[in-house]
């Protein structure tokens, strides 16, 4: 069995002794941030990402992809406890987990959300394992004009799923892969929109722009508006969910995890949407939906297992074609980049070691995270307690000093700073920035491939019409661009904004 | 001018258009072999598309006026602590990452909500010497010395 000897390798790599260490740290740190709200996996990952470039990159990439997960396990902590979620892909936690934790049933879900997270953690890893390297296989086949309508259309389904209104997002990608492009021109040498700036001629840091988008305008918006929390008082006891809790839970689990999974492939929210989906679809087939929102057991399981399952499947697209699905994946793309390895269909090729230790780390994580999260649930509710005057000055200087031991340059934590008032204005006036950082991520790979496919065609765009996938892919981007327009789907768009709002 | 959308995209629309303008300086090249200005120009173009439709869309909303965003209480916190960082970043270089990183989160811990000084001082001192400890010593990240020499 090639996949066994593959699972083999990736063990032998995972359980090094310094791996192991990473993927802890990153599993901490990523239960941290999700229970802590107002910093999320995307802030985070920026911040470590300095601090990560003496190690090997493999085990940078496990931690890395553990705080990624770990968040979406800290998220679920803080939904139930204190009716905030901690981490978008939480809310729907919300509705029925707090409720449980009124009713005295806290421990229950606590447990619940833990082991719905474990089980459809695992079984999305099992999904990636099987179906990421014939993925590779196929996308082996890709030219360059493939490349650019997948990643046209990875970035029109981000904007198409964005809560706010479609010109507007897709404006932010538009911004985004200008962002991108700034900096020398690799084909020709000419700096570009550098205004002899010596630390832009490498092209805006993906960095500081995402510390300043993610972490310090989501702190001055707390600063404003004084997040109010109350953590629920309560004994918090009978972690081990009963007889009667599992008979309820395990469908909801099951079919949390293959609907995440799935959703998690595609572009944009897909833990947020999925778990969306997963409880809506659960209080359709549940003998008893008027009591969902009252604290039924099956609307926190359900919603755990697919944002867990979807933090899975959204490695697929970046591990097998380079492109990253949402904004952390972006962050993750950028490290590798750094690391000096292409992400893309050669990569479980070239670097094995890499692939398949990071996904078995990702197994052992999950372990820790139910070790982390069900014995130990007390410290995070203390942490949850820490006034946040005290919280928020350390949080600031982690950013400045994560811009700037980038390069030591005091231009970093500039370039952070206006993002940080950027991305301020951007969420009073309802811009998203997610497809801002995604587009600039894609900016100079979507340039080359479009360069080479012109050049390849002699100047005629019909390249992109002509190729059977390309074709098939273009007509995705041309439809979601067009739906939004009739007015049906608008109203459902409207529906699905005001329920993420 | 009616609502906040508008005011946002007249913002965009001058970004993108200047995007745009800049970019042909470095070259659009030609069809079968596109110039370092080609795609930003292209963005740029996108950028003030949009906007135009966002301006004209007119999206009917409740109360959309600049003065509703800021109706929190404690907006001035906004420019305070960012005018705070400002002048940490300026500073940096002068006063060494002790002495700055000391007087910043001394300030942001006072300025918020008045804690009482020996917080402050604690809060301070501790924040100060974990950060010190934890990048430069453990992860040996090259902090500035100011002219006290740390």
């Amino acid at each position: 069995m090639d996949i066994l000897a593959n699972v083999m390798l990736g063990f032998q790599v995972a359980l090094q002794p310094a791996n192991l260490f990473f993927c802890f740290m990153g599993v901490l740190i990523g239960t941290l941030v999700g229970v802590l709200p107002g910093l999320g996996p995307v802030a985070a990952m920026s911040l470590l990402l300095p601090t990560t470039f003496h190690l090997s990159p493999v085990s940078a990439v496990i931690m890395l992809s553990g705080i990624y997960y770990g968040a979406m396990y800290g998220g679920s902590t803080t939904s139930i406890l204190v009716n905030i979620p901690g981490e978008a892909a939480s809310v729907v936690t919300c509705l029925d987990g707090y409720q449980m934790a009124r009713r005295g049933r806290a421990g229950a879900a606590l447990g619940i959300a833990a082991f719905a997270s474990f089980i459809a953690g695992t079984l999305s890893i099992l999904g990636l394992m099987l179906l990421a390297p014939m993925l590779a296989e196929v996308a082996l086949k890709f030219g360059p004009p493939e490349y650019f309508s997948l990643m046209l259309l990875g970035l029109v389904i981000v904007t198409f799923l964005a809560g706010s209104s479609m010109p507007k997002a897709l404006m932010m990608a538009a911004f985004g892969l200008f962002l991108g492009l700034v900096g020398m021109d690799i084909m020709t040498a000419t700096p570009r929109f550098t205004f002899d700036i010596y630390f832009l001629m490498d092209g805006v840091g993906l960095v500081p722009v995402v510390m300043g988008l993610f972490g310090i305008s989501e702190v001055l918006l707390n600063l404003e508006s004084k997040l109010d929390r109350e953590v629920f008082e309560t004994k918090i006891k009978g972690l081990l969910p009963n007889r009667k809790d599992w008979g309820d839970s395990a469908w909801p689990i099951a079919r949390g995890s293959v609907i995440g999974f799935f959703l998690g492939i595609l572009p944009g929210g897909g833990a947020v949407i999925s778990s969306f989906v997963s409880y809506g679809v659960e209080k359709k087939l549940s003998d008893r939906p008027q009591q969902f929102g009252s604290g039924v057991i099956e609307g926190v399981a359900g919603p755990e297992a697919a944002n867990n399952a979807a933090a899975g499947g959204a490695f697929i697209p970046l591990l097998t074609l380079g492109i990253p699905a949402n904004a952390v994946m972006a962050m993750l793309l950028g490290a590798l980049t750094i690391y000096g390895m292409q992400p893309g269909p050669m990569l479980i090729k070239q670097h094995p070691d890499l692939f398949w230790g990071v996904i078995t780390s990702m197994y052992i994580g999950n372990i820790m995270l139910l070790v982390l999260n069900l014995p130990l649930i007390g410290v995070w509710v203390k942490i949850l307690k820490i006034p946040y005057e005290l919280l928020f000055p350390l949080i600031l200087l982690f950013c400045l000093i994560g811009a700037f031991s980038l390069n030591n340059s005091v231009g970093e934590i500039g370039l952070m700073l206006v993002f940080g008032a950027v991305g301020y204005l951007m969420k009073k006036f309802d811009y998203e920035a997610a497809p801002l950082v995604l587009a600039m991520v894609l900016g100079p790979m979507m340039e080359n491939a479009l360069r080479q496919s012109l050049i390849m065609a002699n100047g005629s765009a019909a390249i992109f019409f002509t190729r059977p996938i390309s074709l098939g892919v273009a007509l995705l981007v041309l439809a979601l661009l067009i739906l939004p327009m009739l007015p049906w789907v608008k109203k459902k768009r409207g529906v699905i904004a005001e329920i993420i709002e | 001018m009616k609502n906040n959308d508008q005011r946002s995209s007249l913002f965009w629309l001058i970004v993108g258009l200047a995007i745009a303008f800049y970019s042909r300086k470095y070259g659009l090249g030609t069809l079968p072999s596109p110039g370092p200005g080609f795609l930003p120009f292209l963005s740029g173009v996108a950028m003030a598309l949009l906007a135009l439709v966002v301006f004209f869309q007119q999206i009917p909303r409740k109360n959309d006026t600049l003065k509703s965003l800021w109706a929190h209480k404690k907006w001035p916190a906004v420019p305070i602590v960012m005018a705070s960082l400002i002048v940490y970043a300026v500073a940096l270089g002068f006063l060494g990452f002790v002495l700055d990183t000391f007087l910043l989160t001394a300030f942001l811990l006072r300025v918020m909500e008045p804690l009482n000084w020996k917080t402050v001082l604690a809060g301070a001192t501790g924040a100060t010497a974990g950060s010190y400890a934890v990048f430069h010593l453990w992860l040996e990240a090259q902090l500035p010395a100011g002219f006290l020499g740390f």
